[in-house]
């Protein structure tokens, strides 16, 4: 009999250990604090403002938002790109928002959230010559070495004449000495490039992609019901039109860095 | 190569007959950037070392002036110079011609066709610096040839042109032809640079291949085996040359 008692306490206690783990989103609700690994140095989507010395930027909104439909205290933990996966892996935080790019490979050791924002391979051109993918196979086009941007344009686009140069900034220098005419890479990255030209009044970024990169919301492998969770907000914040808001504060038309929003939350799960 | 790298190499397979034709056409176009270039350079590589032995100050300033400019600074600067300078002082009108398409055709058959800007900045940045070096090797040939044959075929009545053209020249270039022809090696390899500027050239075309299959050993070691031939082509020449030459003045 006493054994029995054991061998059920020792089979209990089995069964409860991966089911305190399996249900993050109740702790978080017990602890009070939602932990979110973001960018500090990765403008616009996680940086260290210079004013309040404090992380802020798209990734930081939405996990505020979330941390408020929770009702709990947002801890931001600042990492890297390498880091992203260990700090879940090892429980040091329970979600990431940093510009987490969904991959199959991803997929397998952590849980991701429908997708809430994604970069594609876009191009600058000069205003009002480039309106359409179409037009793309008669023109020569700047890309950067080895980039998946050139890639995919040789793919899809056979007949367009690539050259590949360094880096962006030699793209762009070769767009404005009209060697090329239009130059690609991942729409993010252009904005920022043109953000910091002193005649961008001449380009434009024509508002398509080519292919589109989707990131999510990174959570522990098996966190079902937080991963559940974090699509409903996400859905929530689209359909109450706070991710249009949340967009605009840093993509906008008054930003430093104006991108037409070309994917909505939802629009691919 | 241990046999556990050979066992790699084979298990990863090798490239895709799409690849390696990348590869050759972006050898094809390396040597033929390098044929352009050693003959341009040395045609202008003689009047430059014409111009420093003439005895006419301003003429042989102005190649000192050229040496110096051109020897003392990076290729790959004056290639982005040539690439991404110049066109900035160029009238809008002039570069949209380089850079547009222009072909000479017979019914649907295109004969010839004007090359990419790319290209032309690379030959002509190639050949500028090229030029430096090719006509110091030629000038050291001239001097190499005793000023006494000059003096004999001037008695014989040659015009100074004549004997530089019959007598001069053609021992210069007996003396100037290992150094020379170490210089072509180099400007072959230097081609490579080319690729800054969007030449397709096979450094180019090799790195293009590497993104697309990460068969980054592969794509190398071939990349790296073409050049070898070429090089070794060259050399092969260069021994010819050697050889009859000696014969020649035995």
């Amino acid at each position: 009999m006493k054994k029995l008692t054991l061998l059920t306490l020792v089979f209990g206690l089995v069964g409860l250990v991966p089911l305190a783990h399996a249900d993050r989103l109740a702790d978080i609700k017990k602890a009070g604090v939602l932990r979110v690994a973001a960018f500090d140095a990765n403008p616009p989507f996680g940086f260290v403002d210079a004013k309040s010395k404090k992380i802020v930027g798209l990734d930081v909104d939405y996990a505020d938002a979330l941390a408020k439909k929770l009702g709990v205290k947002l801890e931001i933990v600042p990492t890297n790109p390498a880091n992203r996966i260990p700090l879940l892996s090892a429980g040091k935080v329970d979600l990431v928002f940093a510009n987490f790019t969904i991959t199959e490979e991803r997929a397998k050791v952590v849980n991701f959230s429908i997708p809430y924002f994604a970069s594609g391979t876009q191009f600058i051109a000069k205003k009002g010559t480039l309106t359409s993918p179409e037009q793309l196979s008669g023109l020569r086009i700047g890309v950067d070495k080895g980039t998946t941007n050139e890639i995919q344009l040789r793919e899809q686009f056979p007949k367009a004449t690539l050259v590949a140069y360094d880096d962006t900034p030699f793209a762009f220098t070769a767009l404005r000495n009209g060697n090329v005419q239009a130059i690609s890479q991942d729409g993010p990255k252009l904005i920022g490039l043109l953000a910091n030209v002193p005649d961008r009044d001449k380009y434009e970024i024509p508002p398509f992609a080519i292919s589109q990169d989707y990131i999510g919301v990174g959570a522990p492998k098996g966190e079902t019901a937080l991963t559940e969770l974090v699509n409903t907000t996400l859905r929530e914040l689209e359909a109450d039109g706070r991710a249009q808001k949340i967009y605009d504060a840093w993509f906008g038309p008054t930003t430093k860095t104006p991108l037409k929003r070309i994917f909505k939350i939802g629009d691919k799960t | 190569m241990d046999s556990s790298l050979i066992s790699t190499f084979l298990a990863d397979g090798f490239l895709a007959p799409k690849y390696l034709g990348w590869l050759l056409d972006g050898w094809l176009m390396t040597l033929w950037a390098s044929l352009l270039v050693v003959l341009a350079s040395t045609l202008l590589g003689m009047a430059f070392a014409a111009a420093r032995e003439s005895g006419r100050a301003p003429l042989a300033h102005a190649a000192g002036v050229y040496v110096a400019l051109f020897r003392n600074t990076p290729l790959l600067v004056q290639l982005f110079f040539w690439y991404f300078g110049v066109p900035a002082l160029l009238p809008e009108g002039v570069l949209a011609w380089l850079n547009g398409t222009h072909a000479l055709a017979v019914g649907s058959t295109e004969l010839l066709r004007w090359p990419s800007f790319e290209f032309l900045s690379a030959i002509v940045g190639l050949v500028a610096y090229s030029t430096a070096y090719v006509g110091e090797d030629i000038r050291s040939g001239l001097r190499g040839v005793p000023a006494s044959q000059r003096i004999a075929a001037t008695a014989l009545g040659f015009t100074p042109l004549q004997a530089l053209r019959y007598v001069v020249l053609p021992q210069a270039l007996r003396i100037a032809m290992p150094p020379l022809l170490g210089q072509y090696m180099n400007i072959l390899k230097n081609t490579s640079l080319g690729m800054a500027i969007g030449l397709m050239e096979l450094s180019y075309r090799a790195r293009q291949a590497e993104a697309e299959t990460w068969k980054t050993f592969q794509v190398y070691g071939v990349a790296t085996l073409l050049y070898i031939v070429a090089i070794a082509a060259l050399e092969v020449l260069a021994h010819g040359l050697q050889r009859r030459n000696a014969r020649r003045s035995r």
